[in-house]
């Protein structure tokens, strides 16, 4: 305990008088920038009114009022009418628009003598995101312009609206976004990706405290007898203020932007100071691990930004290589993210997170080796 | 000939430089190299496919077990349970056992023989947009089928055959054309970007190894020829940026050149065109990490910076969430990099085949940067010479 509380002191007087709090400040300052950043990056939740072009080589009423309906919907907005599909793909390649609809000439014409008109959506599929949303909402109107044309026939052959209801659409799909039903974006990339950027800052800022034990030889003088609760008593001060950070962090994503929580607060709570915690035992074991403190700091760097990919939160986990599979276990953050989706998602308690939980309590050990490492280099080295 | 020398003699200080610092060479040569290996690795498969869902069918109808027989056909879907109530579904959903869940009410066969709108409810996993988005394609596939399917019954009921029924199905069919990635891979749409990404943070990353490491060891000076302290300063920093663009020539060349055509990415940009592009990428880069790295006071500072703005840099490109969707605020905060235009010039480019002409903006903006980063690398070399005085 004694040994605990003088290393304590020691890294407060650190932080204190001998410029340690400048790096507190700026990780920390880092992260609120991510919070800021992110959160008004995507105040939209999804992007709304994309810009897309019609190429009417028709020119008649309805490609006119085709064009009317698109502007109607919340997803695109026509911002172009070309004459010719060469100039809308011109448009596209200076992304302009992210998709058009190409309405052929004799459109009407084929449409009232009833043989069936091919109109054409492209749309650009090397943005994935606006390609695949200007896509859908084309696709919705070219549906509803079939449907409105099928309805009036039916309608002229005599048909009721209950009839007409049954033929146009005989099977409806009702579908659900489970805990996002507008498909927002927010909660779905920031409730991961903001503790995640906490966590790289935790991991980049121990494995630097650490290396500079190191550089400046000092690590006999902190380690001493009792190297356990060394460790334990220079990593306190920052545990602490960055499980508050991130505490903070998840009121502001759950409480202050009303982000859908199923299950407890308090679960969120231990995973994001479980996450601190495991960050810190990992940027030991690196700091241990790789003598030399700058190729540490490169080496955190390159596992850290690894980390968001590996989380699985973009791409899943499941449609990568096997051997990649594995490896994503090694990252802390992958299992903050199983289990904090599932708490906020789908209201999991500890019966099924416990495995998450023990998932990050196992960095610890590596945080031990890493520790282990440092004491037999001061041996080494006396 | 004074100037050729000068650049010279800087170029191979440089150059030396690099060559000697271990944690330079790692980040410029390896970490280039294992960055889209990586990347290329993690999304080799480019789609989300036979994503596990449960079926709870409460109709127990001809008509559902066609439809679940379709469903488990799509390559997107894999039905993996069957369950008898919704709980028993919500539960496995819970475990993470299965990422979607596909409920046919109790009269969906009685609604469909009645000639009414029958009903399938979906429940995705929200917790990965590429579950969501392979759920909902996979069914939205089968229910297409399905409804022409009943459709077609329908009007053959009610004396409507042949080519009749199909006009009346779908009176004015479309097609879709994907353009650039057909199959609408993550691969092909993410990967670009971070080819850029990787080339701009890593230079970022070495230079500011480089330059930290001098002013950690109070060298800035003194790597620098006596007679080009004062007056040579342009020269400094051309020589210096010339050094970096040699060692990285090579670098761009396999990453951004090679690495897609190894990937089978998109690449149908004429090479001329890429290349007139990457020059000022290049330039603009070098003369903005030589500006930003004069501040970086130590040699972890800049590592820290950097990964740190990793993230933040591939959102503010627009290559993920739409430019014209972002705040104007980030927007033109988003100028403010070389790699915001670097990405949109080299998907447009590379993947979407876009001449010169049509990246006229990113061109010119990168020819700005460069001549504006110029300046100031030129300025912030005196002033961490005024400092050192000082």
């Amino acid at each position: 305990m004694k040994a605990f509380y003088s290393s304590l002191r020691r890294e407060l007087h650190r932080i204190r008088y001998e410029g340690q709090s400048r790096y507190l400040i700026l990780t920390t300052l880092g992260v609120v920038f991510c919070y800021v950043f992110f959160l008004t990056l995507m105040e939209e939740g999804q992007p709304q009114r994309l810009p897309i072009a019609i190429v009417d080589e028709d020119g008649s009423y309805l490609s006119r009022r085709l064009c009317h309906e698109i502007n109607a919907t919340q997803g695109v907005r026509v911002v172009a009418v070309y004459g010719s599909h060469a100039e809308a793909r011109r448009a596209m390649q200076r992304q302009e628009i992210y998709a058009f609809l190409e309405i052929p000439e004799g459109t009407y014409d084929e449409l009232l003598s009833f043989t069936r008109p091919h109109i054409v959506l492209y749309s650009n599929n090397a943005y994935l995101l606006s390609g695949a949303l200007s896509y859908r909402s084309l696709a919705t109107i070219s549906k509803l312009a079939s449907g409105a044309v099928e309805r009036e026939v039916l309608r002229k052959k005599g048909y009721g609206e209950r009839q007409i209801m049954g033929l146009i659409q005989p099977i409806e799909l009702d579908s659900h976004l489970i805990s996002n039903p507008t498909a927002n974006y927010q909660p779905y990339v920031l409730t991961t990706m903001l503790p995640g950027m906490l966590g790289l800052m935790v991991l980049l800022l121990t494995v630097y405290m650490v290396g500079k034990e190191r550089k400046s030889g000092t690590l006999a003088e902190w380690l001493g007898q009792q190297p356990y609760a060394a460790l334990l008593g220079k990593m306190a001060p920052y545990t602490l203020w960055f499980a508050v950070l991130g505490v903070v962090g998840n009121m502001v994503l759950f409480g202050w932007c009303h982000f859908e929580l199923h299950g407890s607060f308090g679960w969120v709570v231990l995973f994001t100071l479980l996450l601190v915690l495991a960050m810190q035992a990992t940027g030991v074991f690196l700091a241990g691990m790789i003598a030399e403190p700058h190729l540490a700091t490169c080496f955190a760097a390159i596992y850290g930004t690894l980390a968001f990919t590996m989380a699985g939160f973009s791409y899943p986990v499941s449609s990568m290589p096997p051997a990649l599979q594995a490896l994503s276990q090694l990252f802390p953050l992958r299992h903050y993210y199983k289990a904090v989706s599932g708490v906020s998602l789908f209201g999991c308690g500890m019966d099924i997170c416990w495995v998450q939980v023990c998932g990050l309590l196992l960095f610890w050990i590596a945080g031990v080796i890493g520790l282990w490492r440092l004491v037999s280099d001061v041996r080494i080295k006396k | 000939m004074k100037l050729l020398k000068d650049l010279w003699d800087i170029f191979v200080i440089e150059v030396r430089r690099v060559l000697h610092d271990k944690g330079v060479v790692l980040i410029f040569f390896i970490a280039t190299l294992i960055y889209p290996l990586i990347f290329g690795a993690i999304y080799k498969n480019e789609m989300v496919r036979n994503v596990p869902v449960a079926v709870v069918d409460e109709s127990r109808s001809e008509a559902s077990r066609r439809f679940i027989h379709k469903l488990d056909a799509t390559p997107e879907m894999n039905v993996m349970y069957h369950c008898t109530t919704m709980a028993e579904a919500r539960r496995l959903m819970q475990q993470r056992r299965i990422n979607g869940i596909v409920l046919f009410p109790h009269d969906y066969g009685y609604r469909l023989a009645s000639k009414e709108t029958a009903r399938v409810c979906l429940f995705c996993d929200m917790s990965s947009f590429l579950y969501y988005r392979s759920v909902l394609s996979g069914a939205s596939a089968v229910l297409v089928d399905e409804m022409e399917q009943v459709q077609l019954e329908r009007y053959a009921l009610a004396g409507i055959t042949g080519e009749g029924a199909d006009d009346l199905v779908q009176p004015i069919p479309y097609d879709d054309v994907k353009l650039y990635s057909p199959a609408g891979g993550f691969t092909s749409f993410l990967v670009p970007a971070l080819l850029v990404l990787v080339i701009h943070q890593t230079l970022f990353l070495g230079i500011g190894i480089l330059f930290g490491t001098t002013r950690e060891e109070r060298q800035t000076m003194r790597v620098i020829p006596p007679h080009l302290r004062n007056e040579g300063r342009p020269r400094v920093v051309m020589g210096r940026a010339l050094a970096y663009m040699c060692l990285y020539l090579p670098v761009v060349a396999v990453d951004l050149v090679l690495m897609p055509r190894l990937f089978g990415l998109p690449h149908i940009g004429s090479l001329g065109t890429l290349c007139l592009f990457l020059l000022p990428f290049m330039l603009a880069t070098t003369f903005f990490c030589m500006t930003i790295c004069s501040y970086v006071r130590e040699r972890d500072t800049g590592i820290v910076t950097c990964i740190f703005f990793s993230v933040v840099l591939l959102f503010l490109s627009g290559a993920v969430w739409p430019a014209c969707n972002m705040p104007r605020f980030w927007r033109i905060f988003s100028y403010l990099f070389p790699s915001t235009h670097g990405i949109q010039g080299y998907i447009r480019i590379n993947t979407m085949g876009a001449t010169l002409q049509q990246v006229k903006f990113e061109y010119l903006m990168l020819w700005l940067q460069t001549a504006l980063y110029f300046a100031t690398s030129c300025l912030c070399l005196r002033a961490a010479k005024k400092l050192r005085i000082g």
